[in-house]
């Protein structure tokens, strides 16, 4: 008995230090819709996130809300809302699990899963892009999120109906903790 | 909350439609609008005017009563879209919804400036007072309706069978 608890306290700041957190402090999502006449974005910075890491796997969440994306006109944002049902699934949710030594490239390689009008879509390897600005890490990319992936009825004009595909373009800034 | 949503974007969508419908006798209105007003005589410049034909002066009754017809139940279905409460109109839908204060009196004075405009016609007399004002009237409101639509369009891809 005596010597598990040697052991275990011999192990414990190991274990300590393999463990690492990082938390979301700034970020800027951003949909693009293209239609034939026209070509529309909307931006949100409302992104709530976190990332933990544990033996050498990482596992990252990020939470925002659906109606939090401005696209500069308060009808377009409404007539979104109904369109991805964000009356009833208020937030896209995205979750990533990935090496903790993937984390020092410059670019990741990662697999996402995204919850989004109450559907879930898996996108994989996912190229992002990351750069260091003292003690925070930024991270980019897009992920090409199309309205079949999650089942949404595309909005038409003069009849035409949007083009299915929706990229997000993404930039956040995380900080270990 | 979703419910209402759905409701706001089906009635919105029918107000887009008939909206644009409008635009088609609107427009008939103004093209016919030359045969339902009296003419000078240009063989007799110093004469008497020549009355507008019967049927040009019926076509374009109809034309406009049916743009009226076709604006009100645009109007409607706008009206009675659930509003969504703490949202704040921001963009293009704000020109959208201005300009009603333009097109919507013009859209009820025009058709009044007509018919006084025609009983004056009627009684052999020349359009005069505020039943002058009905084609300027009607111009400021096809002007006004016009950019209301461009106003929720803009902006728009000219060159969009290059996508």
């Amino acid at each position: 008995m005596k010597l598990a608890v040697a052991v275990l306290l011999a192990a414990l700041p190991a274990a300590l230090q393999a463990q690492s957190g990082w938390v979301l402090t700034q970020s800027t999502l951003t949909w693009h819709v293209v239609h034939p006449m026209h070509e529309v974005a909307g931006t949100s910075h409302a992104a709530k996130g976190k990332g933990n890491c544990n033996g050498g796997q990482c596992d990252f969440l990020i939470a925002v809300p659906v109606k939090s994306f401005d696209s500069g006109d308060s009808n377009r944002d409404l007539h979104t809302i109904e369109t991805v049902r964000g009356a009833q699934f208020p937030l896209v949710v995205v979750r990533v699990h990935l090496a903790e030594a993937a984390l020092s490239g410059a670019t990741i390689d990662a697999d996402l899963e995204v919850e989004f009008a109450g559907q879930t879509a898996h996108y994989n390897h996912v190229q992002l892009k990351r750069a260091s600005h003292g003690d925070e890490v930024e991270i980019t990319g897009t992920v090409p999120a199309t309205c079949s992936d999650f089942k949404i009825d595309r909005p038409s004009f003069l009849t035409v109906p949007i083009h299915n595909e929706i990229p997000v373009t993404v930039d956040t800034t995380w900080r270990a903790q | 909350m979703q419910k209402k949503l759905n409701e706001r974007t089906h009635d919105l969508k029918v107000h887009q439609t008939l909206g644009l419908v409008t635009v088609a006798p609107m427009c008939a209105a103004v093209i016919v609008a030359g045969g339902a007003k009296s003419k000078r005589n240009r063989a007799d410049p110093t004469g008497p005017e020549i009355g507008p034909s019967s049927s040009g002066v019926d076509l374009h009754v109809a034309l406009g009563s049916a743009t009226v017809a076709l604006y009100g139940a645009t109007a409607y279905y706008a009206i009675i879209a659930p509003k969504i409460p703490g949202v704040k109109p921001k963009g293009a839908i704000r020109w959208h919804r201005d300009l009603v204060w333009i097109h919507a009196p013009g859209m009820v004075l025009t058709p009044i400036l007509g018919a006084m405009a025609l009983n004056q016609e009627n009684n052999g007399e020349r359009v005069h007072g505020i039943a002058s004002a009905h084609s300027y009237v009607a111009w400021t409101t096809v002007a006004t309706y016009g950019a209301s639509i461009v106003a929720v369009t803009w902006p728009i891809h000219l060159k969009f069978w290059e996508k």
